[in-house]
Formats: C-alpha cells, structure tokens, sequence
C-alpha cells in the first residue's frame, strides 16, 4: 500500500515537472565581466558588444585622472579616481546602440571621450 | 619732400583718434540682435532631445559648473565674475530676453560653435551632446541671481 502510494506521487511529480519545466531551479549564470580603461581622452576598448537580458560587469581603470562612464538610457553611471579602478553591474534589458559618455570633467577633450554599447538580442 | 612722412603720420594719428570705439547705439545694438537671431545662429529647429526634469537640470548644472562658470558665474548670471562688466561686449546675463529668445537647437549651437566676435567660445569636443543639452535645461530655469554665490575660481 505504503509503495503504492509512493510510486503515484513519483508519477504526479514527473508528469509536472514535464509541464512546468520552466519550474525547475537553474544554475545562475555568472554575469561577464569586461575590463575597460579610461584616459584622457579614450575609452579601451572603445565599442563593445553585450547580449541583451544578460548580466554585465563593467570594470572601470582610469591611468590617469579621474573619469566617469555613463548610459543615460541604460541607466548605468559609474565613476572612479584617478588611478583608481571601480566596477558597475546591470543587465542591458533593451536592444541598440547605446553611446556612453565621460561623466567627470577631465579636460579639453572630455567631450569626445565615448564608448559604444551594442546590445543584440 | 621730407614733410610727406610727417603729413601721413599727422593723418593717419587723427584718423586713429576718430576710430575711438563707443558703445553701439539702440538701432545697431537692435539691428545686431536681429541679424544674430535670424540670420547667423542656426539650428533653430532642433528639439532638445533630453526630457526637461529635476535629474537633467542636476546634471546641466554640473556640467555648466566645470566650464561656463568662469565667465557666466554659477548662476548664469555673472555673480561673482571680476572682469564681466569690463569686457567689450560685456557678458550678459543668460536670463535675458536676448538669450532666452534663442531656441533650444539654437542655443546648442552656439555652445557648439560659440560666437566668435563676442569671445564666447564654441564647446564642441569640450563637452559631450549629453552634457550640452542638459546645460540648456539649466540655462532655461536659472536660479536666482546670487544664490550659488562665487565660483570657487574667485574667491580668495
């Protein structure tokens, strides 16, 4: 009787588990981690490709002074020292071509230092 | 034949003296104004692309803090600038009707390109187009003159 009974929950819980199958726990994938350095008056590397709805890590390194990275659609604004180096984490969660920006003023050229995202699906 | 040099000399003095520069009178300074609108600063068309709100008038006010201070003052409005009144032309006040009447895209221009007589120089490369029309929010809804006292620059 006890085996009986045992056997029909195995059986309830597989055929579930078949028609939830998104139910079942994954493994969290690791956000990417990409190192970028900044100074003046540059971004290294200067474009980068990321995957929409997967998480990043973005390492900031300035060599110099102190900058700033910002992506003001994406939400993401991240600032280090001079010489320091920083980290910001986010998922792109749209498709585009998005230009971020210097976001500490840092000389003549400030304005033209950028780096552009891809974010594909 | 000797007295030609002294002759030239004698009429070139007397011309320079007359070339004394007076401030322009209402029709040249209307004139001027009206050229400037209409005619020399374009892109009157373009929209600000950046939407009008508490976060982009913060971030206009930072990025006009590292650059257009020096001569426009904090509060765009010359406080605490020694040499703004000392200036041919002086620096105006960015509150006037003469600046305001500029539209958005044409004020980006001008921030782009300057206004070379004037000594207002343009910020393209200087400042990003993000940093650009932010200022513009800020430029539309200046604090009151004096409120954010000298700029660090000045003060002793």
């Amino acid at each position: 009787m006890k085996t009986r009974v045992i056997r029909r929950g195995m059986l309830v819980a597989i055929m579930v588990a078949g028609i939830f199958p998104g139910c079942a726990p994954k493994a969290q994938s690791s956000p990417r981690r990409i190192e970028v350095t900044a100074r003046r008056f540059e971004f290294a590397p200067a474009e980068i490709t990321l995957k929409k709805g997967q998480p990043v890590v973005l390492e900031l390194k300035s060599t110099d002074a102190a900058h700033g990275l910002r992506f003001r659609e994406l939400n993401v604004n991240v600032k280090v020292g001079a010489g320091g180096t920083t980290e910001v984490q986010f998922t792109p969660d749209k498709t585009g071509d998005f230009i971020g920006h210097c976001s500490v003023f840092c000389g003549s050229g400030h304005g033209t230092m950028a780096l552009t995202l891809h974010v594909v699906d | 034949m000797r007295r030609l040099p002294l002759l030239a000399t004698a009429i070139i003095s007397l011309g320079m003296t007359a070339c004394k520069a007076d401030s322009p009178g209402k029709l040249e300074t209307r004139t001027m104004t009206f050229a400037k609108h209409t005619v020399f600063i374009r892109n009157k068309s373009q929209a600000n692309p950046l939407p009008s709100n508490a976060t982009t008038w913060a971030d206009g006010k930072e990025a006009f803090s590292h650059y257009c201070v020096a001569c426009h003052g904090l509060d765009g409005q010359n406080t605490g600038v020694p040499f703004a009144d000392h200036i041919s032309p002086p620096i105006p006040l960015l509150t006037s009707k003469d600046v305001q009447g500029y539209s958005d895209g044409q004020l980006k221009w001008i921030l782009d390109n300057g206004i070379s007589p004037s000594g207002m120089p343009g910020s393209k490369g200087t400042l990003s187009d993000d940093e650009l029309w932010s200022i513009i929010v800020y430029l539309r809804h200046l604090p009151p003159a004096g409120s954010q006292g000298t700029p660090e620059m000045y003060n002793p």
